[in-house]
């Protein structure tokens, strides 16, 4: 138990690994997660739109990514990336690995978060399509304007199961091999525990991604019931009106979500027929 | 077809595969009419109406509305959609936004106003439904009748030539449809041109200029609403006539 106790969880071996896990570590960690985020999203976003197209062509390549990225093990993607690419002379990054990761998780994220944006835009019900466009708006303008908007609030919780994988992934960036200043959480507690035979250093780093990801959770949680509430000011507007429901946000922000399921073919009917028209 | 009509319907058809639902109906609305259309659920009202500004696309047949042949392949028709307000059964509000920004999205994104310009309107329209209490609100903390008339005003605010009423009241609770009727009769009083799908027999009656009774995807009647509903002609509209009354 001794033995245990004293490989998990020495004392001397925490304190004296923490100050590099919290000043180069979570530094190098968080750059590559957020990055990777941001590129995800991005990408994620524009391929959902391509998912959703009538058209079979537009369909396929986005189709084709999603499934590959979807499909290779993380660690497959983050060596054909930052080993594969440096070797084929394309160095668009030079000698840094961060970059090759942040490129490599994001890519990963983007299949992921394409299929959780598809879900979401489709779980908008056709009648805000249709209101859009009897107001004039062109089917990008009430996409980006109105169902963009709606989808994304929808998957909220999935995507921050999404933002918690890409932070777990960043770490496969020690694959690449880190150079000083470069090295993130993982890599330097695994260089620790290399050369002292004891997983306190690991411990440690475990810590830290969790002082990450479970109060991400959290800020995404809140922000989701603010989205969905509106900012305090109108709700304490809402209480002057004899009319209004005290619950009646949450009720029809459920509804919305339930109605999605059924609405699934008619949106998509919606989108074949405006891509059909030429001004998708 | 006269030159002069808001909207001027030839032989129009709509095929969900091998399922007709319209069957070629032609009519002609003039300016300043209100047309009420009835008929028994599934006769092909709703999805003549969405033809008007083309949320359905017609398989056959010729729309003509404000000017603008909707059925040509070439026309904008997101800019004719702008001259033809809709308002729908499920109000169809923007959940993200509170009501002044429903109101002034299309103004600012398809009219290109300014915040400022696009809101002075947006609570103009308000005010005059009744509503500038409620700009702040999101439409989930209001009722069915004030997210009816929020859509109403969404609507007018683009200034449309024509409007399109599509089941407007029946989702609502029965006393909140006559807020949302006593809105679309003032509107009617205004001159403006109207097509009403409905189940209304009392505002048909009161406030048509013309009703056309539809039945299996086709017109059965037409004519002026003290004939078509006062003395109907044809069995099929004195039997659906009996039931809704």
């Amino acid at each position: 138990m001794n033995d245990f106790l004293h490989t998990f969880f020495d004392w001397s071996e925490i304190t004296g690994i923490l100050p590099s896990l919290l000043t180069e570590g979570l530094r190098n960690t968080l750059l590559i997660a957020v990055l990777a985020i941001l590129f995800g999203l991005a990408v994620g976003v524009l391929l959902a739109m391509l998912l959703l197209s009538r058209r079979r062509l537009v369909r396929l390549p986005a189709r084709i990514y999603v499934d590959v990225f979807r499909g290779l093990p993380a660690i497959v993607t983050v060596s054909l990336i930052g080993l594969g690419l440096p070797a084929a002379g394309v160095r668009p990054f030079g000698r840094s690995p961060l970059g090759y990761a942040v490129i490599a998780v994001g890519l990963i994220s983007a299949a992921y978060c394409a299929e959780i944006f598809r879900s979401g835009i489709q779980s908008v019900p056709p009648g805000q399509m249709q209101a859009g466009r009897s107001l004039g708006m062109s089917y990008l303008t009430t996409m980006r304007l109105v169902i963009v908007p709606q989808g994304v609030r929808n998957v909220l919780p999935a995507l921050t199961g999404q933002f918690i994988v890409d932070v777990k992934e960043s770490s496969l960036v020690y694959l690449l091999g880190l150079g000083a200043g470069q090295r993130e959480l993982y890599f330097i507690a695994q260089e620790q525990q290399a050369a002292s035979y004891n997983a306190s250093a690991l411990v440690a780093a475990g810590l830290c991604y969790l002082v990450i990801t479970i109060p991400l959770t959290y800020l995404v949680n809140w922000l989701d019931r603010r989205m969905r509430e509106g900012r305090p000011a109108r709700t304490a507007g809402g209480a002057a009106d004899p009319g209004a429901p005290p619950d009646g946000a949450g009720a029809g922000a459920g509804g919305a979500v339930g109605a999605g399921v059924d609405g699934k073919a008619e949106g998509a009917l919606l989108t074949a027929r405006d891509g059909g028209e030429g001004r998708a | 077809m006269t030159a002069t009509a808001a909207i001027s319907v030839r032989d129009l058809r709509k095929a969900y595969g091998p399922n007709e639902v319209l069957r070629g109906v032609s009519f002609d609305v003039a300016p300043n009419e209100v047309l009420c259309v009835i008929g028994p659920s599934g006769s092909g009202k709703s999805t003549m109406l969405k033809c008007l500004n083309l949320l359905e696309r017609p398989t056959g047949g010729s729309v003509v509305v404000a000017g603008v042949t909707l059925t040509d392949p070439k026309a904008d028709v997101d800019a004719a959609r702008t001259k033809i307000g809709m308002v729908f059964q499920h109000f169809n509000l923007f959940g993200h936004l509170d009501v002044l920004s429903n109101v002034t999205l299309a103004l600012r994104h398809v009219r290109k106003l300014g915040r400022a310009e696009a809101e002075e309107i947006a609570h103009a329209q308000l005010a005059r439904l009744g509503l500038a209490h409620l700009a702040r609100h999101r439409p989930a903390n209001l009722s069915g009748g004030q997210q009816q008339r929020v859509a109403i005003a969404r609507s007018l605010a683009m200034s449309p030539e024509v409007m399109l009423f599509d089941e407007a009241t029946s989702a609502l609770d029965p006393e909140l449809v006559k807020d949302v009727l006593a809105v679309m009769r003032e509107l009617a009083g205004t001159g403006m041109t109207m097509v009403v799908v409905t189940h209304e027999m009392g505002f048909a009656q009161e406030v048509a200029d013309r009703v056309i009774f539809m039945d299996g995807g086709l017109i059965a009647e037409d004519g002026g609403a003290r004939e078509v509903l006062g003395d109907p002609s044809s069995p099929r509209l004195r039997e659906f006539l009996s039931q809704v009354l």
